[in-house]
C-alpha cells in the first residue's frame, strides 16, 4: 500500500501562523470524509471565576456561525448527509465534521465559519446554560460521575488543570455572558496550537491549499499559555466513601495522577494498564472480578495519559452487599501489576491482542480519523501506529513493572465509593 | 412508488444450508478486517412471565463454555488475534458478533459452529453469571430513564411479552433455573432459526466452503418462534409517576406504533424524522443510542428552543410486532412535567390536524436518503445492517422500505400522526427527581 493511501500514515505541515494541517487517507472501500479543528481551548483554560466556559465555548461554535443560524446550519447539514460534533477535553477542544467524501469543500468552509466565525446568540447561550446546569446535576446524582468527580478533587490540588470535571457551578455558569464568550473564543481558537486533520482520499496538497483557503483570518495567531500544574499530593488511603440512597449500583473508584503521553514509560504502562484491565475481556481485573467471581457487570481499568500529564482509574460497578469483595481485587491487582513481573504467556496474549486490534480501529472513516487525531495532537511521528507493534514488542516484563510503579502511583492514588449503603431492593 | 434507493453497499450473495441455516456473505476486497455475524430470531418476546431475561442469560452463557471452547476460550480466542466480540439481545433476536484481521475468518466461524447448538449452560457457571447480569441490570437501575423505559413497556403492553426489557424481572433472574435455561436454549438455537452473515475481507469461494463444512453438519434443530399473544387495542390513556433520585423531570410518552411490516410504517419512520430528527434504521451505526441534538426537528423546537427542555426527542424503531412510538423530554430547570407534557400534545395534535409542508418532507426524506447512502461502512457495521434487517424482513426489505420511506407524502404524515397520537393510544410515564441534599459544588 503507497503511503498515500494508508490510513495509518498521518502526514503534517506547520503554516507559517503555526496552524498544523494533518491529511490521512481514509480506509479503503468507504465513501466518508471527517475533518476536525482541535484548539487549546479545553476546560484547563477556564478563569477560576467562569469554570464551565470552555465547555459553553465549545457547545456555542456550533450553534451558528457565518452567514447560518442554528437551524440553517442543521439543515445544511442534514441536506449533505453531515454530522457536526464538539467535545470539550481538559487541554483541547475540538469540533468534527464527517459526511460524503465528494462534498469535503463545502465541509470545510463549514467547519471554518464553525470555527472563525461563531454568532454566540443570546438565546444559543441561555438554552447550553441551561443544558450545563443539568449536566451538573447529574455528574452529582450518577454514582459513576460523582465517584469520578471526587477522585479527580482528591488527587488533583486546587489550581491544577486536572482537578475539574469542566461543567462547573451554577454560580460560575451562571455569570457567563456573551462577552466571556467573545474573549475566550478569540484568545483560544487560535492558528498557533491548534491543529486541523483531515481524513479524504484527496491528496495531501490539495487538502492543504483547501485549508489554506478556508482557515485564515484568526484574530489572534499566537495560542494561549498553558496553565501552571501545581504538583500533586499524597493521598490520604482512606477510602472516600459517598453515600447516595436510592439507586442500585455502586461505583468503586481507584484512581490517580500519572504520566503524560511523551514519558519514556509511556509504552510500558501502556501495557500493564492493559494487562490491569484495559485489554477487554482479557484483563485481570476482567477475569478476577466478572468470569472468575461473577461479583460485577464491569470491571476494567484506563490509562488517560495527556501532554501535561495523565490519570489512571481502575474501577468496578456492584451492589452495595458485595463492595467488600470486590474493593479487595481492585486493590491487589493493583498491588500485583506494579510489584511482580507479567509472566510471558499472559503478556503475549495481551500484546498481540492490541497489536492485532490496529486494523479495526481503522474499518470506519471515524475511526481512522481518531487515530490521526491522536498522532497530530500529540505530535508522533507520521508512521506512529505502523510503528506501534514493533514498538509494544519490545517492551520487557520488568519494563512494565517498573513503568506501572510510575504511571500507577498508589502513594498520589485515592480510593472513591460512590452508591448506596443498601439495595433499595433489599427492602422490598 | 418512487424508484428503487441503491444505497452503497456491497455486493450480497445469500444462500441456505440444507439444515435451514441462511447465509449471507458480504466480501469487499480491499478490507482489511473480516466480521461474523449469527443472528437468532430469539428475545425477550419469545418469553413468558417466569423465565423473562431467558433470552439475555442465555446470550451471556454462549459465552462461558461449548465442547471446543471451555469456559474464556471463546473470548480469547478471538482477542488474543486482535478480534473484538460482543452480543446483544433485543425484543425481536439475539446478535452474536466477531470482527478480526481477515487472515483469522476461520476462529470465528469455528466458534459460532460449536455453539450453535452445544454451548454447556453448566449450572454452576449459570449460577455465577446470576450476579453478573443482576450488576447489570443495577447499572441500569442507576439511570432514571431505565425505569422510566421500565415502567412505560409495563404500561403500553398487558399482555404482549414486550412488556418486559430483555433483561427480564429482577424476581425473574432470582428464580431462573438451569433447567429453564437449559430448555430455552435447545427450544430456540439452531440452524433454521439462524442467520450467519460474513463481511469483509475474504475470498468467498474458500468462506463457502468452509461454512458448509462447519455448519453443514449441524442438525436441523430451532424452533422458528412466531408470538401468539395478540396485545389488544388500547382504549384509554395509561400513565405513571415515578420518583427518585435524579437531575430534573423527565417525562416519556409512549404510543401504539405499527410493525415494521405493517404498511403504515414507511409513514410512521418519516414521522419520527420529521419530529425528532434521528434517520434511525437508514444511519450509520445501529441508529440506537441516545440521540444527538436536532435543531431543526419539531419536538427540538418546541421543547428545548422554548427553554422547557434541555433535551427533546422521538424514537420510532419498528419491531416485529406492535409496538411504540416515543417521545421523550428532560425538563429544564424549574420547568413541570405538566408543562412539557401540555407541548408534546400541542405538537403531536398540530401534525395529526395539518399536514406538514412539502418542503419539510423533502427535507426528512432526502436526509434518509443521504443515511442510507452512507450507512454502509466497515466490515462490523455492513455485517450488523444485513443481520438486521434478516431479522426484520427478507431479502429486498431494506431497499424496499427505503424506496417506500422516501415516497411518503406530507398528507400520509400527518395521516400517519393521526393514526398514532389520539388520546387513548398513549401511555405517559413522569420521573420526579426526589429532594437531595445540596452539594456545595
Amino acid at each position: 500500500m503507497r503511503d498515500d493511501n494508508d490510513p495509518l500514515i498521518v502526514r503534517r505541515s506547520e503554516r507559517s501562523d503555526g496552524l498544523v494541517v494533518a491529511r490521512q487517507a481514509p480506509p479503503a472501500s468507504t465513501a466518508s470524509c471527517s475533518a476536525t479543528y482541535l484548539a487549546p481551548a479545553g476546560s484547563a483554560y477556564d478563569p477560576p471565576s467562569r469554570v464551565g466556559l470552555a465547555i459553553m465555548t465549545n457547545h456555542l461554535v456550533t450553534s451558528g456561525a457565518g452567514s447560518r443560524d442554528r437551524v440553517t446550519l442543521a439543515r445544511d447539514l442534514d441536506r449533505l448527509g453531515a454530522t457536526l460534533q464538539a467535545h470539550c477535553h481538559p487541554e483541547s477542544a475540538e469540533v468534527t465534521v464527517w459526511g460524503p467524501a465528494e462534498v469535503l469543500s463545502t465541509l470545510l468552509s463549514i467547519l471554518a465559519d464553525v470555527v472563525l466565525r461563531p454568532r454566540f446568540r443570546g438565546e444559543d447561550l441561555e438554552r447550553v446554560r441551561r443544558q450545563l446546569f443539568e449536566r451538573q446535576m447529574r455528574e452529582l446524582s450518577q454514582p459513576e460521575s460523582r465517584a469520578e468527580r471526587e477522585m479527580l478533587r482528591a488527587v488533583f490540588p486546587t489550581g491544577h488543570p486536572y482537578r475539574e470535571t469542566g461543567a462547573g457551578t451554577h454560580t460560575s455558569v451562571s455569570r457567563i455572558d456573551r462577552n466571556d464568550l467573545i474573549r475566550f473564543h478569540r484568545d483560544h481558537f487560535t492558528a498557533s496550537g491548534a491543529q486541523v486533520v483531515v481524513t479524504s482520499p484527496r491528496s495531501g496538497p490539495a487538502i492543504l491549499s483547501e485549508v489554506n483557503r478556508r482557515f485564515r483570518d484568526f484574530e489572534r495567531e499566537t495560542s494561549p499559555p498553558m496553565p501552571t500544574l501545581p504538583p500533586t499530593r499524597r493521598v490520604s488511603a482512606t477510602p472516600h466513601r459517598i453515600d447516595m440512597p436510592g439507586r442500585s449500583q455502586v461505583e468503586i473508584l481507584l484512581g490517580g495522577a500519572s504520566i503524560p503521553r511523551d514519558a519514556p514509560e509511556f509504552a510500558g504502562a501502556f501495557l500493564a494498564n492493559e494487562v490491569l484491565g484495559g485489554r477487554p475481556l482479557l484483563s485481570r481485573l476482567f477475569q478476577r472480578v466478572r468470569e472468575a467471581h461473577g461479583l460485577a457487570y464491569h470491571a476494567s481499568s484506563e490509562l488517560e495519559a495527556m501532554r501535561w500529564g495523565g490519570l489512571w482509574m481502575a474501577q468496578a460497578g456492584t451492589g452495595p452487599e458485595r463492595i467488600a469483595r470486590v474493593l479487595p481485587i481492585l486493590s491487589s491487582e493493583l498491588e500485583r501489576i506494579r510489584s511482580e513481573r507479567v509472566g510471558s504467556g499472559e503478556l503475549d496474549e495481551i500484546r498481540e491482542s492490541a497489536i492485532g486490534e490496529i486494523p479495526l480501529g481503522v474499518e470506519t472513516t471515524s475511526g481512522a480519523h481518531d487515530l490521526a487525531v491522536e498522532v497530530t495532537y500529540f505530535g508522533l511521528a507520521p508512521d506512529f501506529f505502523r510503528r506501534w507493534p514493533a514498538t509494544l514488542r519490545s517492551v520487557t516484563p520488568k519494563e512494565i513493572q517498573r513503568s506501572a510503579e510510575v504511571a500507577m502511583d498508589s502513594s498520589v492514588a485515592c480510593t472513591v465509593i460512590a452508591g448506596p449503603s443498601r439495595s433499595p431492593r433489599a427492602s422490598q | 412508488m418512487a424508484k428503487p434507493v441503491r444505497a452503497r453497499r456491497p455486493r450480497v450473495e445469500r444462500f441456505r444450508l440444507r439444515n435451514g441455516l441462511s447465509v449471507v456473505l458480504a466480501p469487499i476486497a480491499k478490507s482489511s478486517t473480516v466480521s461474523v455475524w449469527v443472528w437468532y430470531r430469539v428475545g425477550s418476546k419469545n418469553e413468558r412471565p417466569g423465565i423473562t431475561g431467558a433470552s439475555h442469560w442465555v446470550e451471556h452463557m454462549l459465552f462461558q463454555g461449548s465442547p471446543h471452547y471451555r469456559k474464556g476460550e471463546i473470548d480469547r480466542a478471538v482477542v488474543k488475534v486482535g478480534g473484538s466480540l460482543n452480543a446483544f439481545t433485543d425484543y425481536d433476536f439475539t446478535a452474536y458478533f466477531s470482527t478480526v484481521p481477515r487472515d483469522h475468518l476461520s476462529v470465528p466461524l469455528d466458534i459460532e459452529s460449536d455453539r450453535m447448538t452445544r454451548a454447556l449452560l453448566e449450572p454452576a457457571e449459570i449460577e455465577r453469571e446470576r450476579t453478573v447480569i443482576r450488576s447489570e441490570q443495577e447499572g441500569n437501575e442507576n439511570w432514571p430513564e431505565f425505569r422510566v423505559a421500565e415502567e412505560l413497556g409495563e404500561l403500553a403492553f398487558r399482555r404482549h411479552p414486550y412488556r418486559w426489557d430483555p433483561l427480564g424481572f429482577p424476581e425473574d433472574l432470582v428464580a431462573l433455573t438451569p433447567r429453564d435455561l437449559r430448555e430455552y436454549y435447545r427450544r430456540f438455537y439452531g440452524t433454521r432459526n439462524a442467520v450467519l452473515v460474513v463481511s469483509g475481507g475474504f475470498e468467498p469461494s474458500q468462506v463457502r466452503r468452509q461454512i458448509r463444512a462447519l455448519f453443514g453438519r449441524l442438525p436441523t434443530l430451532g424452533e422458528v418462534p412466531d408470538v401468539a399473544v395478540v396485545e389488544p387495542e388500547p382504549t384509554g390513556e395509561r400513565r405513571a409517576t415515578l420518583s427518585g433520585p435524579g437531575t430534573t423531570p423527565y417525562l416519556e410518552v409512549g404510543y401504539r406504533a405499527p410493525a415494521v411490516q405493517d404498511p403504515g410504517a414507511p409513514a410512521a419512520i418519516l414521522l419520527d424524522v420529521v419530529l425528532g430528527g434521528e434517520t434511525r434504521l437508514f444511519t450509520v451505526g445501529r441508529g440506537w443510542g441516545p440521540s444527538g441534538e436536532h435543531p431543526s426537528a419539531r419536538i427540538y423546537r418546541a421543547l428545548v428552543d422554548r427553554g422547557l427542555a434541555v433535551r427533546a426527542t422521538t424514537q420510532y424503531r419498528p419491531r416485529q410486532y406492535p409496538g411504540v412510538f416515543l417521545i421523550g423530554a428532560q425538563a429544564a430547570r424549574g420547568v413541570s412535567l405538566d408543562q412539557i407534557e401540555e407541548v408534546i400534545h400541542r405538537e403531536t395534535g398540530r401534525i395529526s390536524r395539518f399536514a406538514p409542508a412539502r418542503s419539510e418532507v423533502l427535507e426528512a426524506r432526502r436526509k434518509v436518503r443521504r443515511g442510507a447512502q452512507l450507512a454502509y461502512e466497515g466490515a462490523s457495521g455492513i455485517g450488523f445492517r444485513l443481520g438486521y434487517f434478516s431479522m426484520l424482513g427478507g431479502e429486498r426489505f431494506e431497499s424496499d422500505l427505503l424506496s417506500r420511506v422516501l415516497s411518503v407524502s406530507p398528507e400520509a404524515v400527518r395521516a400517519a400522526a393521526e393514526r398514532l397520537f389520539p388520546a387513548e393510544r398513549r401511555v405517559v410515564v413522569g420521573y420526579e427527581p426526589s429532594r437531595e441534599a445540596p452539594n456545595a459544588g
